[in-house]
């Protein structure tokens, strides 16, 4: 298998076709249309670290050139506002994305070394040649900055497209985790593959900025991205989101010293939920079932947690009160009565926990450079940039999940793909526990 | 002629605001009073004869400095209080968080304002002190420190105006007279845990000062109260020691920048006048002189935000920490002068302990020079900002208690 020909569709489905393979306006941004059917397979998954040296030495062969198309590129864009050998570039993305791809196990075949399009399920649609501005040609490297640390911590940097080295950001802890679970079920679980496939979507457009094939800012908005045709699962918790993207430019100043009476709220009720948390356990092992009273306390104690991160980060702008009522705050958490749970995820529910944990480290690395940079463009620009604020969102929605299946809200497991759609602002399609 | 009921209610509102005033001025010379003898009376020494001229002209220069910027400053913190008291209700739309949260979010604000407008008159005496080799604390740092400190004060407010604010759900007219006393509580409560949240003690490493300490502390009758040191060096302050705690956490913090760079004799009467403060109960003094404050500021709060529908309201509370700070800064020279005699009675009562008026006499020349302080300061300067009598003054004191004990 060379990988020239195009991923053959599962038996007895038509072929896939790619979205943007139909008329239409091109697309602003690059992104990745994905058409990967999770099934994976196990040899090659297992030694998938020896099977991609051939390509990192491509790669790293075919990263060369791009570097000094881009350096050309510079200097022609600065004076004649166009680019050269734009098909050559777009060519080395879609390759370097297939290979990323491959060795992070968001996508199953074998790539081909040519970087055709339409040619992988994970296909980059890079965008037209068009004029660019000077102004940001000029200053790229400087506006690129708070690109690569974001780029950085999804781990799709240059040290993971170049030089072989890799540097270890989300989608390695992805990957990671993923080798575990295809080796145990032989499927890529989807959560993790669509945030393997939103890194890949940003490492993607980081690297088209970067190398001077486009002059769009990379968006960090996962919501925006297509994650495959199947809807994403649905989860008893939920998050809502806010509509608002004006932000106080006096209190995004001092916000962290504002959480800090929240602070100490949380740490109180967080003594207080250790011990609900425990007699929840009793209860859900022997009963099968939470106790509602208790299943309410945590509950708010969780909604309470999601409101002051969500004003810490700035992904809100108001100033979160003290109880975690439902529907008294923009970005609401949305927690399904209790069901009954499985007793044997109940019994090892920590030990199960663990994966989500790892990657709500990762997780919790976006949220903090969300609220970073949210900080700065607060500050001058006195609002949140959509795309920032949306990734808070899932962040915040991921570790909302990861938490209440350690506090046994639930025992559905955290659904790591940033694909799942939040509820509108004014929705409350879930019925909140009596 | 029978008096009218209005009017013989209003005879009883005047007899009780009387008894009210004198109740409280009672109160308060109770605790105006120290061991300092009344008859008492400082000779006017001549400050050439313990600094040079040169010192004495460059620590006015110096001290002129840093009291005008303290009063600008001061002044402009009434100004950003002033305009936060106007601009500050807006900022109500910036909170999903209740009647209370509300509240306190509005009170971290008028920090907030307060904060900016203090950060030029900071950064001014930062760099005055820098200048004459004062602090070497450099300009980035202090503004971080300044940040950083700024979230103890944020956490204070938040606690006075959760307590404040459901005080009013209580009791909408009334709160002010079980606020006064709650807060002092609550302050109380932060003076107790104090001591263990100075960072960077340990115990005293030189046997000679430890041996002195353990005396001194039974001299004063407050046997075994504990020393520490504290690194200070990195900081880049000038020497200094305070007696902290209350009960059993009650301890007395050397700098380490005046164990290191004093004789032991004078780190000898530093200790005696900081058990001083700890045997002569001077924190519970500050306390109830607090308390004796409290509660006409908190009666003055409940009456002038009563249009805005009282501090049940969070959008009074902008207006009500704009009253308290016209009302901090009015009784500015009353809590100065406080301060300043409990100050003189910790220093009586260290020459009264180590019979040592040359050690004292050394000590404040010696702070003198390292401090650039003015050793007469300015008359308008001591009434709002000392807190300290004047180094002169202070060396009179050591002068007359020599005059009064011949042979030491």
């Amino acid at each position: 298998m060379t990988g020239e020909e195009p991923a053959a569709p599962p038996p007895g489905e038509p072929p896939a076709t790619p979205p943007t393979a139909e008329a239409g306006p091109p697309a602003e941004r690059a992104t990745i249309v994905v058409t990967d059917d999770l099934e994976r397979s196990r040899v090659t998954v297992f030694f998938r670290l020896i099977l991609v040296i051939p390509h990192l030495i491509v790669l790293a062969l075919f990263s060369i050139l791009a570097i000094v198309l881009a350096i050309i590129n510079w200097f022609w864009a600065l004076f004649t506002r166009d680019t050269v050998a734009h098909d050559m570039q777009s060519r080395y993305l879609r390759y370097a994305t297939h290979v990323l791809g491959y060795l992070n196990l968001a996508a199953n075949p074998f790539p081909g070394f040519e970087g055709a399009p339409g040619s992988y399920p994970l296909d980059p649609q890079i965008p037209p040649q068009e004029p660019q501005n000077r102004w940001k040609t000029g200053f790229r490297l400087v506006l690129i900055v708070p690109a690569a640390i974001l780029a950085s911590t999804l781990g799709v940097t240059a040290s993971s497209s170049y030089s072989g080295y890799y540097s270890f950001g989300l989608i390695t802890t992805v990957a990671f985790l993923a080798w575990f679970a295809i080796m145990a079920i032989g499927r890529m679980p989807r959560g993790l593959r669509d945030l393997s496939v939103y890194c890949l979507n940003y490492g993607i457009q980081y690297w088209a900025y970067l190398l001077i094939v486009t002059d769009r800012y990379p968006d960090s908005d996962p919501l925006t991205k297509s994650y495959g045709p199947d809807p994403a699962p649905d989860h008893p918790i939920r998050i809502s989101e806010d509509a608002e993207l004006r932000r106080s430019r006096l209190t995004v100043f001092f916000r962290f010293l504002l959480f800090l009476p929240h602070y100490v709220w949380l740490a109180l009720w967080g003594i207080a939920v250790l011990f609900t948390v425990i007699a929840q356990w009793f209860v859900t092992l022997f009963a099968g079932r939470p106790a509602d009273a208790l299943h309410r306390f945590n509950g708010a104690y969780l909604r309470y947690t999601t409101q002051v991160y969500s004003y810490l980060f700035l992904v809100t702008n108001e100033f979160p009160g003290f109880v975690g009522a439902p529907g008294s705050y923009p970005v609401d958490l949305h927690i399904a009565p209790p069901e009954r749970q499985n007793r044997w995820k109940t019994g090892f529910r920590l030990i199960l926990a663990f994966p989500a944990l790892i990657v709500t480290s990762g997780v919790g690395g976006l949220l903090l450079v969300v609220g970073i940079f949210g900080w700065f463009v607060g500050l001058f620009l006195g609002r949140m940039p959509v795309g920032l604020r949306n990734l808070g969102v899932f962040a915040l929605r991921y570790s909302a999940q990861v938490n209440g299946y350690l506090l046994l809200l639930t025992d559905r497991y955290p659904f790591s793909g940033p694909s799942l759609e939040q509820l509108p602002p004014e929705s409350s399609s879930l019925p909140e526990p009596a | 002629m029978s008096a009218s009921p209005a009017a013989g209610r209003r005879a009883l509102v005047a007899l009780g605001i009387a008894a009210a005033v004198a109740l409280w001025i009672f109160a308060f010379l109770q605790l105006w009073q120290t061991s300092v003898p009344s008859d008492l009376s400082l000779p006017t020494l001549d400050p050439t004869h313990y600094f040079s001229q040169d010192q004495i002209d460059r620590a006015s220069s110096y001290q002129t400095f840093l009291s005008v910027d303290a009063l600008l400053a001061l002044i402009a913190q009434l100004v950003a209080l002033g305009i936060y008291a106007i601009k500050g209700p807006g900022f109500t739309r910036e909170s999903a968080a209740g009647r209370i949260g509300t509240g306190m979010l509005l009170g971290m604000l008028g920090l907030a304002f307060v904060w900016f407008s203090q950060l030029p008159f900071g950064l001014a005496e930062l760099w005055w002190e820098r200048k004459h080799d004062v602090s070497s604390q450099g300009y980035v740092t202090w503004v971080i420190d300044y940040f950083l400190a700024a979230g103890g004060e944020f956490l204070f407010i938040s606690l006075a105006l959760l307590i404040v604010m459901a005080l009013t759900g209580l009791w909408k007219r009334w709160w002010w007279v079980a606020a006064a006393p709650a807060l002092v509580a609550v302050t109380l409560v932060f003076a107790f845990v104090q001591p263990y949240l100075i960072p960077g003690q340990h115990d005293v490493h030189n046997p000679a000062i430890a041996a002195d300490a353990r005396e001194l502390a039974k001299q004063e009758g407050i046997p075994g109260t504990k020393v520490t040191v504290q690194n200070t060096h990195n900081l880049g302050g000038g020497p200094n020691a305070e007696a902290t705690g209350l009960g059993p956490t009650k301890r007395v913090i050397l700098w380490d920048t005046l164990v290191q760079r004093f004789p032991n004799s004078q780190v000898r009467v530093v200790l005696a006048h900081e058990f001083a403060h700890l045997s002569r109960d001077h924190l519970w003094k500050s306390f109830g002189f607090m308390a004796l404050l409290a509660l006409p500021i908190a009666l003055l709060v409940a009456l002038i935000t009563r249009r805005r529908g009282g501090l049940y309201e969070p959008a009074s509370v902008p207006l009500a920490i704009f009253i308290v700070a016209v009302l901090l800064f009015l009784t500015l020279p009353l809590q100065t002068a406080f301060t300043r005699r409990l100050e003189s009675e910790a220093d009586w009562v260290a020459l009264n302990t180590t019979r040592d008026p040359a050690a004292m006499t050394g000590l404040f020349e010696r702070l003198g020079r390292l401090s650039k302080a003015q050793p007469n300061p300015a008359g308008w300067d001591q009434f709002i900002f000392g807190d300290h009598p004047g180094i002169m003054q202070r060396i009179e004191m050591a002068k007359a208690w020599k005059q009064r004990n011949p042979g030491h």
